[in-house]
């Protein structure tokens, strides 16, 4: 059966893939070059890096569910693992694997933000770096982007499954 | 302090920005400036910053502040917080933290040979250091 090309699972496919590619490349973007970012003289670049992975650090640290070793661990690794992985999702390629990579990390993600706002913690997100306090609005907007990683990924393999409508052969 | 400030190689200036999401912050302020004018700042900030959490929440900066001074000194704070003169060395602080863009705390603006370097944030001694030691061999 032919796949339309404008169907509904492709078009959530697509926002899926500009909406959280785009997010993931600002959010890593961001812990690594906000709210500090003096490129010049290099010394500087380096402590405004040094500094803004601190920032980080205290804010992963807030939520109280790693070690000291693991959220040196998450520090150093999740800014770059969110620009690559968002890039790959803009670019489309590889994008099932990709997809159901950054669809478990959202819902990592989204478990640690709603178990610290039913504790009542009083702590920033910490998703973009600059100083957003953690509030019922953060866990309906992770919820929300967590629903569409997760349709965007499913209709990613249910799509799969089916010939591309540009290499299908035509109908005589 | 000991490495850079007492040995002369850095000027520290200590600036307050109370942030409106934080409900107490400013009367915490005024409390520290009264207590720098008897020169018992350092005690004074110390028991509010370890002592922060309890305070932003039940608002008892007074309390906090009275545990580390004597009930003379504690007399001549509570005239100043409530003598309303401290508001103004405040908002001139605030002010001056605008004009550099400051919207989170802490933030230290380093000055060093006419070029400016405002970081906002954290900072472990070790990277404070390092950066310290580079901008004065400059």
């Amino acid at each position: 059966m032919q796949s339309n090309p404008f169907n509904l699972r492709r078009a959530i496919i697509l926002i899926g893939r500009l909406v959280l590619g785009g997010i993931f490349a600002y959010a890593g973007y961001a812990k690594l070059f906000l709210p500090n970012f003096i490129f010049w003289p290099l010394f500087a670049l380096r402590f405004s890096l040094s500094t803004n992975l601190a920032n980080f650090a205290v804010q992963v640290e807030s939520y109280n569910l790693l070690s000291h070793t693991g959220v040196s661990f998450v520090v150093h690794t999740l800014p770059f693992a969110e620009i690559i992985l968002g890039l790959l999702l803009l670019i489309g390629w590889r994008f099932r694997i990709w997809a159901t990579i950054v669809t478990l990390i959202m819902l990592g993600f989204f478990a640690a933000v709603v178990h610290s706002y039913a504790l009542g913690m009083q702590i920033n997100c910490g998703c973009f770096a600059t100083p957003e306090p953690l509030t019922i609005k953060t866990v309906l907007r992770d919820g929300a982007l967590v629903a569409l990683a997760l349709l965007m990924t499913i209709f990613a393999f249910i799509e799969a499954r089916k010939p591309h409508p540009w290499s299908a052969r035509e109908k005589v | 302090m000991d490495d850079y400030v007492t040995s002369g190689k850095v000027y520290l200036i200590h600036r307050d920005f109370p942030l409106a999401m934080h409900a107490h912050s400013r009367v915490a302020a005024r409390y520290a400036r009264a207590a720098a004018q008897l020169g018992k700042v350092e005690s004074v900030e110390q028991a509010l910053f370890v002592n922060q959490e309890k305070w932003e929440q039940t608002g008892d900066i007074d309390g906090t502040v009275a545990a580390v001074l004597s009930a003379a000194e504690m007399a001549k704070v509570r005239a100043l917080v409530k003598g309303g003169t401290l508001d103004a060395a405040i908002d001139k602080d605030f002010a001056l933290g605008q004009t550099y863009r400051v919207n989170q705390t802490p933030t230290t603006v380093f000055h060093c040979k006419g070029q400016t370097y405002p970081y906002a944030g954290v900072m472990s001694y070790d990277m404070l250091k390092q950066f310290l030691d580079q901008l004065l061999s400059q």
